[in-house]
Order: C-alpha cells, then sequence, then structure tokens
C-alpha cells in the first residue's frame, strides 16, 4: 500500500466522522430550538390564558346590583342621616377590622345622635379587604348582609349589632352566614326570609366587591378611614384626638350658620339619648 | 508534588460531585422545590383577580393600566414555570426565567423598602398596604434570594435525573 493511498483513507474516514459530528451537533442544536420553543410557547400561553380567564372572573368595577337607597356614581355608598345635612362624615370601614370596631363602640351613640339632629349625612363604605390577608370570608358575607340590611331599610340598626358583636379579628364568625342572620334578630323587623334568601345567596357580593375595588383605587390604606367634609379626623383632626365631644365640637364648627337637614326615620331606630359608649356583647360561643 | 496530586484529587472528586449521580438527583430535588414554590405562589393568587390586581398595585410602580394584566397573567407564569419545572422540560431556560423572575420581585420589595411604603410583598397570596409594623420586607427578599440560589443551581447544572430533558437527549 503506498504512503498516498493510506493517507487518502484516512482522510475519508476523517471526513465521514466529521460529517456525522456535525449531523449530530445540528441534531442537537435543532432539539435545543424545538425544546425553547415549546418552553416560550408554553409561557406565552399561560400568561394569555391567564389575563382572558381573570378578566372574566373578575367582578365589574360598576356593580350589576347596588342595596336599594345606595348613593354615589356607582351606587357604591350607603348614606345614613339627613340628605340635606350641612356636613358629611365619610366611613370606611371593615366588618373585620378591630379598630373599626373599637370606633364604632365609642363613636356610634354620638354619630346617631349627630344624624337624627339633621347635623350630619354618613356615608359608609364597607370595604372587604381583612379577608385578603387572614383568610375566610367574614369580610366580604359581612359586608353583604350589610347591603342586605340596607336593602331592607335597617343598616344602621344592624351595623350597630354586628360591630358590637364582633369577634376577634382572626376568628372568622362573620364567614359563617348563620351568625349573620342570627345576629339580625336583635334588630326588630330584620330578620325575614328575604334578607335570609339575601345573605345566604351572597345577593350583593358583586356590589361588595365595586366598593373594595373603588377603596383599592383610593389613596386611603387602612380602616378606619373618617372624614368630616373631606378631611381627615381620625386618629386625629390636625393636633386634636379625636373624642365623642371633640366629634360633636368640630361638627358644630363646620356647621356654623348653615341650616340643619331634615332627618327621616329610614327605618331605623332613634339615637340613644346618652353619648356614652357601648359594651362589646360577648361573642357567643 | 504530593500536594499538587492532592489539589488534582480534590479538584476530580468536585467535578464527581457537580457532574456525577448524586448530583442530579439533587437537581431533581432542587427543580421539584422550585416547582412547588412556583406552583403554591401562582394558586394562591388565582382565586381572586382583584386582590391579585390590588397586590400589584400596592408596589406604586406601575401604571393604573398595567396593574391588572401584570397581576391576573404572573400568576400563570409561575404555574407555567412550575409545571416545566416539574416535567424537566427545558429547565436551563426556564431556570434563567425564573432567575429574571426572582430578580424583579427582590427589586420590587427593594423599592417599597427604600420608598418607605408599608405593604405585603403578596408573594403567596394576599399583599397590599399593612400596617408599618408589619412589614417583613428582609425576611421576603432572604426568601426570594434562597429561590434564587435554587434558580442559579439549575442554571449551572441543569442536567437532573427523571427529567423530560434526559428522556429527549437519550
Amino acid at each position: 500500500m503506498s504512503e498516498k493511498n493510506r493517507e487518502g483513507k484516512r482522510n475519508a474516514r476523517d471526513k465521514m466522522k466529521e460529517a456525522r459530528a456535525a449531523e449530530e451537533a445540528k441534531a442537537r442544536r435543532n432539539k435545543k430550538l424545538a425544546v425553547g420553543g415549546v418552553v416560550a410557547v408554553v409561557i406565552a400561553a399561560a400568561v394569555v390564558v391567564g389575563v382572558v380567564v381573570q378578566n372574566q372572573r373578575s367582578k365589574p368595577e360598576t356593580p350589576t346590583a347596588a342595596p336599594a337607597g345606595t348613593v354615589g356614581d356607582k351606587n357604591l355608598v350607603i348614606p345614613v342621616g339627613a340628605a340635606n345635612a350641612p356636613s358629611t362624615l365619610t366611613v370606611y370601614e371593615d366588618p373585620r377590622c378591630p379598630a373599626c370596631g373599637s370606633f364604632e363602640r365609642t363613636f356610634s351613640p354620638t354619630v346617631d345622635q349627630l344624624e337624627d339632629a339633621g347635623k350630619i349625612v354618613v356615608n359608609y363604605h364597607i370595604v372587604s379587604f381583612i379577608d385578603r390577608s387572614l383568610g375566610g370570608s367574614g369580610s366580604k358575607y359581612g359586608a353583604n348582609a350589610l347591603g342586605c340590611a340596607q336593602d331592607a331599610g335597617h343598616f344602621r340598626d344592624y351595623h350597630d349589632v354586628l360591630y358590637r358583636n364582633q369577634p376577634e379579628e382572626t376568628e372568622d364568625s362573620f364567614g359563617s352566614k348563620q351568625t349573620l342572620i342570627d345576629l339580625a334578630k336583635q334588630v326588630p323587623g330584620l330578620d325575614t326570609p328575604e334578607f335570609q334568601a339575601c345573605v345566604n345567596d351572597n345577593e350583593f357580593g358583586g356590589w361588595v366587591s365595586a366598593v373594595q375595588q373603588d377603596f383599592d383605587k383610593s389613596s386611603y390604606k387602612s380602616t378606619p378611614t373618617v372624614l368630616l367634609n373631606g378631611e381627615a379626623v381620625y386618629p386625629k383632626k390636625g393636633d386634636e384626638q379625636i373624642s365623642p365631644e371633640n366629634l360633636v365640637k368640630w361638627v358644630d364648627a363646620a356647621n356654623q350658620g348653615k341650616e340643619l337637614g331634615t332627618p327621616g326615620s329610614n327605618g331605623q331606630s332613634p339615637a340613644p339619648s346618652s353619648t356614652a359608649a357601648e359594651s362589646n356583647n360577648p361573642p357567643s360561643p | 508534588m504530593a500536594s499538587q496530586q492532592a489539589d488534582r484529587g480534590r479538584v476530580g472528586g468536585l467535578r464527581r460531585a457537580v457532574d456525577g449521580t448524586a448530583a442530579e438527583w439533587f437537581g431533581l430535588a432542587v427543580r421539584l422545590g422550585l416547582a412547588v414554590v412556583w406552583g403554591w405562589a401562582g394558586l394562591a393568587k388565582v382565586s381572586d383577580p382583584a386582590e391579585a390586581a390590588q397586590a400589584v398595585r400596592a408596589y406604586e410602580i406601575l401604571p393604573e393600566s398595567l396593574v391588572k394584566p401584570v397581576g391576573w397573567g404572573l400568576p400563570f407564569l409561575e404555574l407555567a414555570l412550575a409545571l416545566l419545572l416539574a416535567l424537566g422540560l427545558g429547565t436551563r431556560i426556564v431556570a434563567v426565567v425564573s432567575a429574571v423572575l426572582l430578580l424583579v420581585f427582590i427589586a420590587g420589595i427593594s423599592s417599597a423598602w427604600t420608598r418607605g411604603i408599608s405593604i405585603d410583598c403578596g408573594c403567596f397570596g394576599g399583599g397590599g398596604a399593612v400596617d408599618e409594623s408589619q412589614t417583613k420586607y428582609l425576611q421576603e427578599i432572604l426568601r426570594d434570594s434562597g429561590f434564587l440560589l435554587l434558580s442559579a443551581w439549575l442554571v449551572y447544572r441543569p442536567r437532573t435525573r427523571l427529567s423530560m430533558d434526559a428522556w429527549l437527549a437519550a
């Protein structure tokens, strides 16, 4: 065998080897590209499907149904007191929020009196975000039950009953619809089959979500948020701490020289004669 | 001379530890661990779209028009990563995406922290404003950094046991 021939054979073998290696490399590259493509498609499809599905699942910011007598451009607000009262107290509260409970138990006799005297109208925004951080559904179901009570014309009384019977924040008693219905028995005329159905069917669930979404977009971050004629008064107005006496003083100052409103009964029981704070009913075991 | 040999032995041992069968089983554990993290994080954000949007809004970084698309799409991105990691398909690319996402999260939490706003990161559901005393920025960043290490390992050594990648390569 000549040198030349041997060299030629080796060259051919090398070339074949190289060609095979190149082919394998190409196949590996193609495989990698295909896997990368599949990964990209899976991720893109998941995100697109997610956005579409969540868009369909999310409740509208303008509720399709709201409790009777609610006001505001989306009917998200429950007003209590004379519509033509000279001052407006705006209150954002979550049924499960302990600070709201303590605010209500201290201030509700005073607030009720100011309403009945035609001095203020209170605009309640019943928000429901504590369920998000603590889990459960007491904020949402409680807010819905308050909507049902508003629909039946008993918001103020039921609202006071709920806060007097508020459980510990971490306890989700209001997540039980039966508890909400049982508490309605303390409000004369509220515990009707309509009210029970409204609570059990979570009838104003969409409205509750819309109220919360409105709060989400607001600049307020905690509850209770309390504004007197748009100015924050909780826990302080300027340097002055809020107290029942100070609240009356501030309202009277704001109302000076203005005509008082004409409160209707709105199916509510009259305000207590004393401004003494109410005690918390021990939650039933 | 002797020390050189010892060095070589140590390097060889290290290489065996990083490339060997044990490392591929370790990689499997890392991959499945990260899959559980993404799956849990994604599922926790799916149930309430308004809550997911608010968790994003609370960072006060994105414009309102992007709050909902991000809040709604992000959990499904996380679920897709969980699925791909569980299958072991495209492990290195998925690990890179995981790492990038975690870096974005860490940057977002750090930004909220430095701007002095009080939020829950909403990493595993929840989110939104919280009382100043209830912020957990350091824990949240450390936790995400831990997940970042898992992702980094898979970028470095994407070959793992019981993966579709291995099955496709065979």
